[in-house]
């Protein structure tokens, strides 16, 4: 019985549903933007367009699969992100490089089978509800029919919610094999190398180098009208709205790369470049139109109205960042306080441990020598065990000495770095550990040290408690973060909130850094820290 | 017998040398890093090299490299590698080349002068000396491989070899007599399909099996 209820209470169900849910909504947009799409940017193949569509066709896409990869990552707990690149040097390659790239057709082919894949769940729940609620209809809706059987009693529409409640057992236990089926897609569609990482100063050059070559042509354009305008006729100044159209496409352009070039632009708009964007955005359109207001009527100064309501939304996402920054500040004031507090308390075990441990057992062997001195001529047989004593308490303060510092910081940490401190580990457990990882370079020693104390620790919680028959362990780099995972079979019911864990928690916080822990009753357990690390 | 030791610590350094000359070692030099020593080791050709792991310029695991890469220059070196800390990982990369005359211990064994004494001499003559904390580390593991085969009687044998205790010793140590450790040891050198060789040799490969956790390739 409990086995039959146990997907009821399960979080992993109402989750993939909501999966389910929003993959619905993602998969129909995805959906029009391939079916709008491609058309367009077909019609377009034979003109140097093509190619801004095509990157835009990309990203688009690629948008939308990080969506998806965020949802499958935060609802499914599959471990997968995917990214957007638009790589390849030159007008022309850039346009090949995306239909090269193997990602973007993954990609497209996971949002096509993104809504049917959703589809069939909510379907199904749909019919239950509807089985389900047969009584209500019956009882208000003449003639009313389930599967084109007229429902007329009471107690035939009760049939039928028994009917509904036996599919709904059904498909809620069917949900976790169906999920486990879009997990699959989800890891094998979605994920991707990041290809090659472009230079900031690559990037800001490009930038730079692309308004210039807007602001030239711009100019170009509307000299040539100026001289047709002169040449023609003259009389009214037509060419004035062009130039208003091009002072758009190059103003807005040229405000976006004066915020992305001078932080101190951004600084003035409590610190978010979106919302500095925005501002000088919305300030652009307004003297558009009132430019426009002002060729045209000179009457009733309609402008108003757009500049109000553009005001109106730079003030409220204003509220927004305002508010996120307080909450910023408020969760840095707190790791900060964690980690000050992480290391008191390190501190002073370290303190105390010197105190009870080496120090006393040094104070305990100065006393055997200095006695065994004394003896040495009366009693030389007690002296020399009392020597035998001192070097057995010189024996004991080393290794408690020994087991202070692995605790500070691991030896084979500093020497040889993250892996072989984690392959040490592996190879002392007594349950079967897989290890993957895959860190090119050495990350910062405080992340460094970070990980591999989570690893330690979530590696010594399935050996000890949780009755592990095999743990697996993944650390890579994604997306300037260090990710390190410890999945187990074990019984689960970890306690977030028991003191290793709280422990490990300040101690990522305190690097920005976030650890999630996923272990139910019956397990299993899955512990994944992610590190800033750039 | 001749010595040469590496330690970038005056006070340890002067204090082994002090203790090898007492117990009738020749030091014929006492150097600070792992260059020095490789120097050392190609000028003077001692019969064993005592080496700290720590040492100059970057305090990680020079002593392990410097001695891997002295070996390789002129195999058979004897190498001893004294540390404040054992890690598995580096025993097995110093038994590697499976030709003994390889020891791993923990500075702590120097206070036993006796079997330090008798640890370097083994060495010396191309024995091996793992620490017991280094044989406790690889215990606890999970066996896989040809050490699966082993009863737990004779994984503690193959333990105590790898410790370079004598048939006599580990006999002493098991409470067994000399025969029974001497049939253990014939029974694990069968288990793990070791190819027929001098006795001394196939010793070093069962405790090379030992600590790699697989048959040496």
């Amino acid at each position: 019985m409990s086995r039959l209820l146990a997907p009821f209470v399960s979080a992993q169900t109402y989750r993939a549903v909501a999966f389910y849910i929003a993959q619905l909504v993602l998969g129909v947009v995805g959906f029009a933007l391939l079916l709008a799409g491609w058309p367009i940017t077909l019609v377009f193949a034979i003109t140097p367009l093509v190619v801004p569509l095509l990157i835009g066709l990309r990203v688009a896409v690629g948008l939308l699969a990080q969506a998806q990869a965020r949802l499958a990552r935060e609802l499914l707990g599959v471990s997968v992100r995917t990214p957007v690149s638009t790589a390849g040097v030159g007008f022309w390659s850039r346009g090949f490089s995306v239909l090269r790239d193997p990602l973007f057709w993954k990609q497209q082919v996971h949002l096509l089978l993104a809504w049917p894949m959703a589809l069939v769940p909510l379907v199904v729940f749909a019919e239950v509800g509807e089985l389900i609620t047969t009584p209500i209809w019956a009882r208000w809706v003449e003639g009313y029919e389930v599967w084109w059987i007229e429902v007329d009693s009471f107690a035939g529409a009760l049939l039928f919610v028994g009917a509904g409640l036996a599919l709904l057992t059904v498909a809620v236990h069917l949900l976790g094999p169906y999920a486990r089926l879009s997990r699959w897609l989800a890891s094998r569609l979605l994920s991707g190398d990041p290809g090659p990482v472009r230079s900031p100063a690559e990037v800001r050059a490009r930038r730079l180098q692309a308004l210039t070559v807007d602001a030239l042509v711009s100019t170009c354009v509307v000299v040539v009208l100026v001289v047709i305008w002169l040449l023609t006729s003259g009389g009214y100044f037509w060419p004035i709205w062009p130039m208003l159209a091009l002072a758009l496409v190059v103003g807005i352009p040229g405000w976006v790369v004066l915020v992305l070039e001078r932080p101190e632009v951004s600084r003035l708009a409590l610190g978010s470049r979106v919302l500095a964007i925005q501002i000088g955005v919305s300030a652009v359109l307004c003297c558009f139109l009132v430019a426009v207001w002002a060729i045209t009527s000179n009457g009733y100064f309609w402008p108003i109205w757009p500049a109000l309501g553009l005001a109106l939304l730079a003030g409220v996402h204003a509220a927004v960042v305002y508010g996120r920054r307080t909450h910023r500040i408020e969760e840095l004031e707190e790791t900060r306080a964690g980690a000050v507090n992480v290391q008191e308390t390190e501190l002073r075990r370290i303190e105390r441990d010197l105190h009870d441990g080496a120090q006393a057992r040094l104070v305990a062997l100065g006393m055997s020598l200095g006695m065994a001195e004394e003896k040495l001529k009366t009693d030389p047989e007690g002296a020399i065990a009392l020597l035998a004593e001192a070097r057995s308490g010189a024996k004991e303060a080393l290794e408690e000495l020994r087991d202070l510092a692995r605790g500070i910081h691991p030896p084979i940490l500093t020497d040889r770095g993250l892996e072989a401190a984690i392959a040490a580990l592996a190879v002392r457990s007594p349950v079967p550990v897989t290890l993957t990882v895959d860190v090119p370079a050495r990350p910062p020693a405080a992340v460094e040290t970070a990980a591999y104390f989570v690893v330690a620790e979530a590696l010594a919680n399935a050996i000890k408690y949780a009755g592990a028959t095999r743990i697996d362990v993944r650390i890579g780099r994604a997306n300037g973060l260090l990710v390190a995972e410890v999945a187990d079979d074990g019984e689960g019911g970890a306690d977030p909130a028991g003191n290793g864990l709280k422990g490990l928690d300040q101690r990522v916080r305190a690097l920005d850094g976030r650890l999630r822990v996923a272990s139910p009753e019956g397990g299993p357990t899955t512990l994944r820290a992610e590190l800033p690390c750039a | 017998m001749r010595v040469v030791i590496a330690e970038d610590l005056a006070l340890l350094r002067d204090g082994l040398t002090r203790l090898l000359r007492d117990n009738g070692f020749e030091v014929v030099a006492a150097v600070e890093d792992g260059n020095a020593l490789l120097r050392v080791i190609a000028t003077e050709k001692p019969d064993i090299a005592i080496v700290d792991i720590r040492l100059p310029p970057t305090f990680r695991d020079e002593g392990v490299r410097a001695a891997i890469e002295a070996r390789r220059r002129s195999p058979g070196t004897a190498i001893l590698v004294v540390s404040q800390y054992v890690e598995q990982t580096y025993a097995t990369e110093l038994l590697a080349d499976g030709r003994g005359g390889v020891g791993y211990l923990l500075k702590d064994r120097i206070m036993d002068v006796a079997d330090f004494v008798d640890a370097v001499r083994r060495v010396a003559e191309g024995g091996t000396a793992l620490d017991p904390e280094v044989v406790s580390q690889l215990f606890s593991r999970r066996r896989d491989g040809p050490l699966e085969r082993l009863t737990p009687r004779e994984l503690e044998v193959l333990g105590l070899m790898a410790e370079g205790r004598s048939n006599a010793g580990i006999a002493q140590a098991l409470v067994l007599t000399v025969g029974a450790v001497e049939k253990h040891i014939a029974s694990i050198l069968g288990k793990l399909d070791l190819p027929p060789s001098e006795s001394d040799h196939r010793r070093v490969l069962a405790v090379l099996t030992y600590v790699q956790g697989q048959p040496p390739s």
